[in-house]
């Protein structure tokens, strides 16, 4: 039975799960930023004019907290320049390569023996050489998530919850592919050493539940754990307290308190990496909204989103928005000719009927969004103390708790714009930091010159 | 696509809202107040209609002017001014004169609620205020209650309430039912404890209010009078009467709750309602005037910024143990300060003495 949290909200679910993964054709070029994940950007491996195959390791960095790139077709590659990177805005190195149509796969990775896939570090090495990262979103290398987390982690949580509207990619990957994902989610277990996972799965996805029961998962070590719906479920610390009661401290990660979450798309994708020696170079993602046909595509990382419009039709309304990820959590796009990212589940088009937005929002006191913050934050005075830059006040309410979920403006009934005042406020607080530290380090300088 | 760039709206998350907005939770109080609103047309007939009408229409009228004068957007459509208008008749008596309901709506809507800033901004209940207002300028007329629809033969042209009668120590002939039902002489809209409770549990099965406020509120009434009873009534009973009596349903679900002039913390909700219960209850028993359900909210209200200032949730991730020892760190290290200064102190002491 998975415990309770505070807070949370029920949006409309939106969600599409009975729509198969589709196939699209392929773009005619791909756009690859060399920096998908976080940690060290990776360095170009191939140059110009070089042919790569499909799978072929095209970008790489030493760091330990760093995981490599693959081509996702087969071509050749006509530049490496710096592009806009889809979410961030930042103009990135990226690797361009024209599409030969053939998708020649690359034979560098050979599946692991039966021995190697007993073996946690074999493992470990391969999930990293798959470029294997957090497909929930945050793209952090996993293999650096399994290795930072040995001997600190005695709880694994693999992470089902899907709980953003619209998106379906997990639950597609139950369904289509069970055994495959359990395999996956042994293999996780393995690395990290430990003897059960919990695979935690929101209610609403009862048919995959019940799937995945009956090809018994304690062959795998693996318990499914059915969670209430409610969003945000699938968050780390939501996760993690939902299975285990523990509660993650402010500012501190999962292994603080010995546990570590994985998502079912990155299980699915280690059991690929593994089994097949074919490293991350696609991932399913939900199409939805009333501006374009729902499906469930799967897509090379660098594919343009104008050309995954196209294929499924274009738009069928006039569109307002265009939303990368989840509608909670995921980031207004702004340029249709950038190429996708590992961490990106949902492409949502978005027409003026999704719009709720007002010209004037106005807070009432409702309380609303403090009674659904997940982080028992008060979301009412962080607002009003960040748009008066009370630095002071905004760090006594905690505004570097929040973890965006998006909750509290999903609810206000005012329609503020609580959430991205929250991230502005984040970053402001980080630039004061930053720049008294400096002042600081100045001083001590000065004194020291003095000296 | 043609020749001209398409230009998309780009926002931060998230990207979707709920349905339900400001104006959708006026809504649902106006819809919750109907039940009352029946009764009160059933026991005051017309009279009552034309009240509610020229309230809501004062109300309305008075916030459109004042935000057309200031060169502000309307703020008309979001339906609170509707609300303030059917809330503040309703705590007045069916006999008020129309010209009093004006002056009221004015007070309430233009200096209570406008001039602080309006929806969210102000720190009085407005419709509270502008009842305490008549109240105290026009006390005969708003303390003379005519005889209700339901005992048509009484042979008077106006009668006491049955919370006046309960304090005076007078002899009534109401039941418990009576009082419930809203069989009685009163304000109009809070004659019939039932249909309040109706439209509270509306308001809670929506998720507009919560049970914090109204229950504490209640629940505190209900304890106290039980515990300190009152003559010519068995203690339950007389609780009983005290809860169904005056403006108390009225106050504890509809007032009380307004959301900006009350806490927003869930803890401090339960000390808000605490607090009004406690000063309904000393008001009534002490009070010159039986009533003390609006002035024990209007004087909650005063408090309400400095409740959720000492109320801060306490967020996830930090448990008992965590206060425990950030306390003791907190005492540790203004310890150690405390000593370093005595440290300095006699140091510079010393000093002195060496001087000398």
């Amino acid at each position: 039975m998975p415990f309770k949290y505070y807070g949370g909200v029920h949006p409309d679910e939106m969600k599409q799960p009975t729509l198969a993964t589709s196939y699209i054709k392929q773009p005619p070029q791909v756009v690859i930023p060399l920096q998908m994940h976080i940690g060290a950007p990776c360095q170009p491996l191939v140059k110009v004019g070089d042919h790569v195959t499909m799978g072929q390791k095209i970008g790489d960095n030493p760091a330990a907290l760093c995981a490599p790139i693959h081509a996702t077709v087969s071509g050749t590659v006509t530049a490496i320049e710096p592009r806009r990177h889809c979410v961030t805005g930042d103009v990135v190195p990226s690797i361009v390569i024209d599409n030969d149509g053939l998708d020649t796969p690359c034979t560098d990775l050979a599946p692991l023996t039966p021995e190697q896939l007993k073996d946690p570090d074999a493992i470990l090495t391969r999930i990293r050489e798959g470029g294997v990262v957090g497909m929930g979103g945050a793209m952090f290398p996993t293999h650096f998530k399994i290795q930072s987390g040995r001997g600190k982690v005695d709880t694994l949580i693999i992470n089902g919850a899907e709980c953003e509207p619209y998106l379906n990619g997990d639950h597609r990957t139950m369904l289509e592919h069970p055994e495959e994902l359990l395999k996956g989610i042994e293999l996780v277990r393995i690395a990290q050493g430990v003897d059960t996972a919990y695979y935690g799965i929101e209610e609403n996805k009862q048919d995959a539940i019940d799937l995945l029961n009956s090809l018994n998962p304690a062959q795998y070590g693996v318990v499914i754990v059915p969670e209430k719906v409610k969003y945000p479920q699938g968050a780390e610390k939501m996760q993690v307290k939902a299975n285990t009661n523990r509660e993650v401290k402010p500012g501190g990660i999962p292994s603080g308190v010995g546990c570590n979450v994985v998502s079912t798309f990155t299980c699915w994708s280690v059991y690929r990496a593994c089994y097949e020696g074919r490293p991350l170079i696609e991932r399913v993602l939900s199409v939805g909204g009333s501006a374009i046909k729902p499906a469930n595509v799967m897509v090379r990382f660098g594919t343009p989103i104008q050309h995954v419009i196209d294929e499924l039709g274009g738009f069928t309304k006039p569109i307002d928005r265009v939303v990368l990820g989840g509608p909670m959590m995921g980031f207004a796009s702004f340029d249709q000719s950038c190429g996708l990212i590992k961490g990106i589940s949902g492409l949502l088009c978005f027409s003026e009927e999704e719009n709720r937005d007002v010209e004037h929002p106005t807070c009432i006191r409702c309380g609303k969004c403090i009674q659904v913050c997940p982080m028992k934050l008060q979301p009412i005075h962080m607002y009003m103390y960040t748009l008066k830059k009370d630095y002071d006040n905004m760090n006594k309410f905690h505004v570097t708790d929040c973890f965006e979920c998006g909750s509290c403006t999903y609810n206000c009934p005012g329609r503020l714009p609580l959430t991205p005042t929250f991230k502005m406020g984040k970053s402001m607080l980080k630039a004061r930091d930053a720049e008294m530290r400096a002042k600081a380090e100045a001083e001590a300088a000065k004194k020291e010159a003095a000296k | 696509m043609n020749e001209e760039k398409m230009l998309y709206h780009v926002s931060g998350a998230p990207f979707v809202r709920s349905k339900i907005d400001t104006q959708r939770i006026m809504l649902d109080v106006l819809i919750a107040l109907l039940p009352a609103f029946c009764v009160s047309v059933w026991q005051f007939g017309v009279q009552a209609i034309i009240r509610v009408v020229v309230s809501v229409a004062s109300c309305v009228f008075f916030e459109w002017a004042y935000r057309k004068l200031m060169k502000k957007d309307s703020t008309i459509h979001d339906l609170s001014a509707c609300v303030t208008g059917v809330l503040m008749v309703f705590c007045m008596p069916s006999s008020v004169p129309l010209w009093m309901i004006v002056w009221a709506a004015l007070f309430a809507i233009v200096l209570v609620k406008q001039l602080f800033g309006g929806i969210g901004k102000n720190f009085l209940n407005p419709a509270l205020a502008g009842r305490a207002l008549m109240l105290a300028g026009f006390p005969a007329l708003m303390t003379t209650y005519v005889v209700p629809t339901s005992m048509a033969g009484v042979d008077a042209a106006t009668m006491a309430t049955p919370l006046g009668s309960l304090y005076d120590g007078a002899a009534t002939s109401y039941s418990l039912m009576d009082l419930f039902i809203g069989r009685v002489p009163g304000c109009m809209g809070e004659i019939s404890a039932l249909a309040l409770l109706i439209g509270g549990a509306y308001l809670l099965y929506r998720g507009v209010i919560t049970w914090r406020i109204p229950g504490t509120f209640i629940g505190t009434v209900a304890i106290l009078t039980l515990l300190f009873g009152g003559e010519g009534y068995g203690h339950v009973e007389w609780m009983l009467r005290n809860l169904c009596s005056g403006g108390l349903m009225l106050g504890a679900i509809f007032m009380a709750t307004d959301y900006c002039t009350s806490p927003v913390t869930p803890k401090g909700q339960l000390i808000f309602g605490v607090g009004c219960g406690v000063l309904t209850v000393l008001i009534r028993y002490f009070g010159g005037y039986p009533e003390g359900v609006s002035y024990a909210i209007l004087l909650m209200n005063l408090l309400t910024w400095a409740i959720d200032k000492a109320t801060p949730q306490q967020q996830f991730g930090i448990s008992k143990a965590d206060m425990k020892v950030a306390d003791a760190e907190k005492k540790a290290t203004k310890a150690a300060i405390k000593a370093e200064k005595l440290q300095k102190e006699v140091e510079r002491l010393h000093a002195e003495e060496g001087k000398r």
